[in-house]
């Protein structure tokens, strides 16, 4: 603790940080450890690995990480009154690491095609399709600084991106759902390659390997296996003697200053009190809901729209990924329970193909899911051919719960305007903050490709032996934890919000970095992009402070 | 992943084949009876006796019920025994579902007290004062709560129950595990050893199951 560092709120610090998930836990170790003075604000508690359990109740039900969710709503287009939902639509931990600390690790690379997809494809009216600023190439290093400094274990697929360095570790052991994967995709002409993940497979950079619990997907790693930025970025740059981690403190706007430059960063502290602290330049990696919300938020009389906001893209663009699901029961256990989640996936839809009349792409695995842990099962994962109570449900799920999995599709989404995160009129956080208000509709190629998908993973299911199988019908899509989209980087200040190097376009000292600066979707697995955007954010704000033009 | 809370079924029709060569594999639509619940008729009154034993000193005499009387206790607790029912394996009455309902009902779900207890009031209504759900015959009693399986009170009960048969023992129900066990669950386990199923045992080589 000696290192811990705390500072004045009213002395400015060199960067202000919102969000200490998978990017603002990334620039937070780059910069501090660069020597720069960094508070991270983090609205949620600082919890430990050690903070960290098995109880599904809590976790999955309770949504113990996903904190105060107060003021969020739904609607389906923008002549719809937006309504609470049972579940909050746009699902991100609030907890030091963000949604790193409790996602389940599927770190699948972009390809190069993800990146200039437009120009291959053409313009798809209605849409904001457009291509990225940058290239794989560009991002390529960074892709390998998440696989070493963030640790993910893997091996290379046949079609995959080229790399410059191998995977740190080998892949997950192979598990009952990836070898009856395998079984399916031999049968039907595909491969099943091993998962890329954001798991520990051997001990990398002082972390322990994973111990198998089974309890990844919405939790957080009690031993640290999983790669979160709690478990591998944090510490570093807390170590560094140059980053405070400012737990419970909830953003509420950024002030700017008469040079229209970003100043100070306003919040709630844990007893509820407003506070400010003072920063050369802040950088907003809130997640593609936060972000924009904040943004919004932060409307004054020189930026009457929203901060960073001259381009109305704030908010707008949103993508969730599609995802579909086939559940699948089999003669013998698997146990599926143990373990990751994914250990094979499927690339071979990954590309976009002109014969399928959509446009789209997506990946498969193979996962337990709803028979991760049994009220998720009880809840989600019964066939519907058997009565929801009583004695021939109970049989039921006896039988069930060790031997079924799920085959999973996820898909690209495209942006639209209609698609996107606004302040709701009417409702407020607890904080008093107003209510973040998603609309969503999956554009029709989205929902084609998902049905496409889901189509396939039938398929698979009947070739690997399923005895029974039927589809969980996940569209149209409600919510994800996939945020994207919400302030694209590009070149064009009129169509974009931030530059290709993370500025925001209207305020030079303002960076932002997360899923919102997403211009495509990507095939459904995005995190392990943020984070290799992080990395390369970090350098660029490096460059940009070593040139004096922040 | 996908997301939680959307209709099951919409599309299952599509998915079910026409073929008898292969009707193993797929939806064997039984007759979906209760058959197989082997339940001895006693009186009204001898059950709701074992109940209120089970509601009010299972293992701590000194457990008092914190949310609910012991009459609302005892009819939850013969709603939730025909949701999960004892049958050659435990139940949610052995599991101590009504102590989950109880506390939960007490603390982080007390905004349900008052729907819960106004759906109990409503079904009970119907029996004619002063006979209580759990007075009536199981028989009885699924012919009840099929009559109201599609209402929010019945979902929230079922749910409760799914809850309290599954979830920590420390949240007063799954009591010695019971419903983990039912499904083979082993979750308090911490860490597991490859082979973990049947089909990885193939590759990682051991026992035939994992187990």
């Amino acid at each position: 603790m000696a290192n811990k560092r705390t500072f004045d709120l009213g002395r400015p610090v060199d960067f202000a940080i919102v969000g200490s998930g998978a990017a603002g836990g990334i620039i937070a170790k780059e910069l501090a450890t660069a020597g720069f003075e960094v508070v991270v604000f983090e609205q949620g508690p600082y919890r430990k690995a050690a903070d960290f359990g098995h109880d599904e109740l809590a976790t999955v039900f309770r949504l113990e990480l996903n904190g105060d969710v107060s003021g969020q709503t739904f609607r389906r287009s923008d002549d719809e009154t937006a309504v609470p939902q049972p579940r909050p639509p746009a699902e991100y931990a609030q907890t030091v690491g963000g949604s790193s600390a409790h996602f389940t690790g599927n770190f699948w690379r972009f390809r190069e095609v993800d990146f200039r997809e437009r120009s291959l494809l053409g313009a798809i009216s209605g849409t904001n399709f457009a291509d990225w600023p940058i290239s794989y190439q560009e991002l390529e290093p960074y892709y390998t600084r998440v696989d070493w400094e963030i640790g993910v274990s893997g091996a290379p697929g046949p079609n995959d991106a080229p790399r410059s360095k191998p995977f740190p570790m080998p892949p997950m052991p192979i598990k009952s759902s990836g070898v009856l994967l395998e079984r399916g995709a031999k049968r039907l002409g595909l491969t099943a390659q091993p998962e890329p993940l954001a798991i520990l497979t051997q001990p990398h950079n002082g972390r322990p390997a994973c111990i198998k619990c089974g309890y990844c997907m919405w939790f957080g790693c009690e031993i640290g296996a999983k790669s979160s930025t709690l478990a591998a970025m944090i510490p570093l740059a807390e170590a560094s003697g140059n980053c405070e981690i400012r737990a419970e403190s909830a953003v509420f706007r950024i002030e700017t200053d008469a040079q229209g430059r970003a100043s100070e960063v306003r919040y709630f502290d844990a007893a509820g009190n407003e506070r400010s602290q003072k920063a050369r330049a802040v950088i907003v990696c809130a997640n593609g809901a936060e972000t924009p919300r904040l943004l919004l938020m932060s409307a004054s009389e020189r930026h009457p729209d929203g901060l960073a906001n001259s381009s109305g893209f704030v908010g707008r663009n949103l993508m969730f990924n599609a995802h579909v699901a086939v559940n699948a029961v089999f003669d013998e256990p698997l146990n599926d329970y143990k373990g990751v989640q994914v250990t094979r996936i499927i690339h071979d839809f990954y590309e976009c193909d002109e014969s399928r009349a959509f446009y789209g792409g997506g990946g498969i695995d193979a996962r337990p899911l709803w028979s991760a842990t049994p009220i998720l099962h009880s809840l989600l994962g019964m066939p519907p051919d058997v009565p929801s109570w009583g004695a021939a449900w109970k049989h039921e799920i006896a039988h069930n719960f060790t031997r079924q999995m799920s085959i999973v599709g996820s898909t690209t989404s495209l942006a639209q305007d209609s698609n996107n995160i606004t302040l709701d009129p009417t409702s407020t956080d607890r904080w008093g903050r107003p209510g973040l208000r998603v609309t969503y509709m999956d554009h029709d190629d989205d929902i084609a490709m998902g049905r496409f998908l889901e189509a396939r993973c039938a398929e698979l299911a009947e070739a690997a032996g399923a005895v029974k199988y039927w589809p969980f019908d996940n569209l149209p899509t409600t919510g994800s934890p996939h945020l994207l989209g919400t302030c694209r980087m590009g070149d064009d200040p009129a169509a974009s919000v931030i530059d290709r190097d993370h500025r925001s376009h209207d305020v030079p000292n303002l960076f932002i970095c997360d899923g919102s600066s997403f211009v495509t979707s990507g095939r459904g697995q995005p995190t392990m992009t943020i984070m290799a955007l992080a990395f390369r954010a970090a350098d660029k704000i490096k460059a940009a402070a070593a040139a004096g033009t922040l | 992943m996908p997301s939680l809370y959307v209709a099951i079924t919409r599309k299952t029709a599509a998915m079910t084949k026409n073929n008898n060569e292969l009707s193993r594999r797929r939806f064997l639509i039984s007759a979906g009876s209760l058959a197989g619940a082997s339940f001895v008729r006693m009186s009204g009154a001898s059950i709701a006796a074992i109940t209120q034993a089970a509601c009010t000193a299972r293992d701590d005499p000194a457990a008092a019920l914190l949310s609910l009387s012991a009459e609302d206790a005892l009819d939850i607790e013969a709603i939730a025994a025909r949701i999960i029912p004892s049958t050659d394996t435990p139940g949610a009455t052995e599991a101590g579902v009504v102590h989950f309902f109880d506390s939960a009902l007490a603390g982080e779900m007390r905004d349900k007290r008052d729907e819960l207890l106004a759906g109990l009031a409503e079904l009970n209504a119907a029996n004619g004062a002063p006979v209580r759900f759990a007075d009536l015959a199981p028989g009885e009693q699924d012919a009840r709560l099929h009559a109201i399986q599609d209402s929010d009170f019945f979902g929230l009960v079922r749910e409760m129950t799914i809850f309290g048969f599954f979830a920590m023992s420390s949240y007063g129900g799954n009591r010695d595990h019971v419903g983990w066990d039912l499904v083979g669950f082993r979750g308090h386990n911490g860490a597991w050893e490859y082979p973990f199923g049947y089909y990885d045992a193939t590759v990682h080589g051991g026992g035939s199951d994992g187990e």
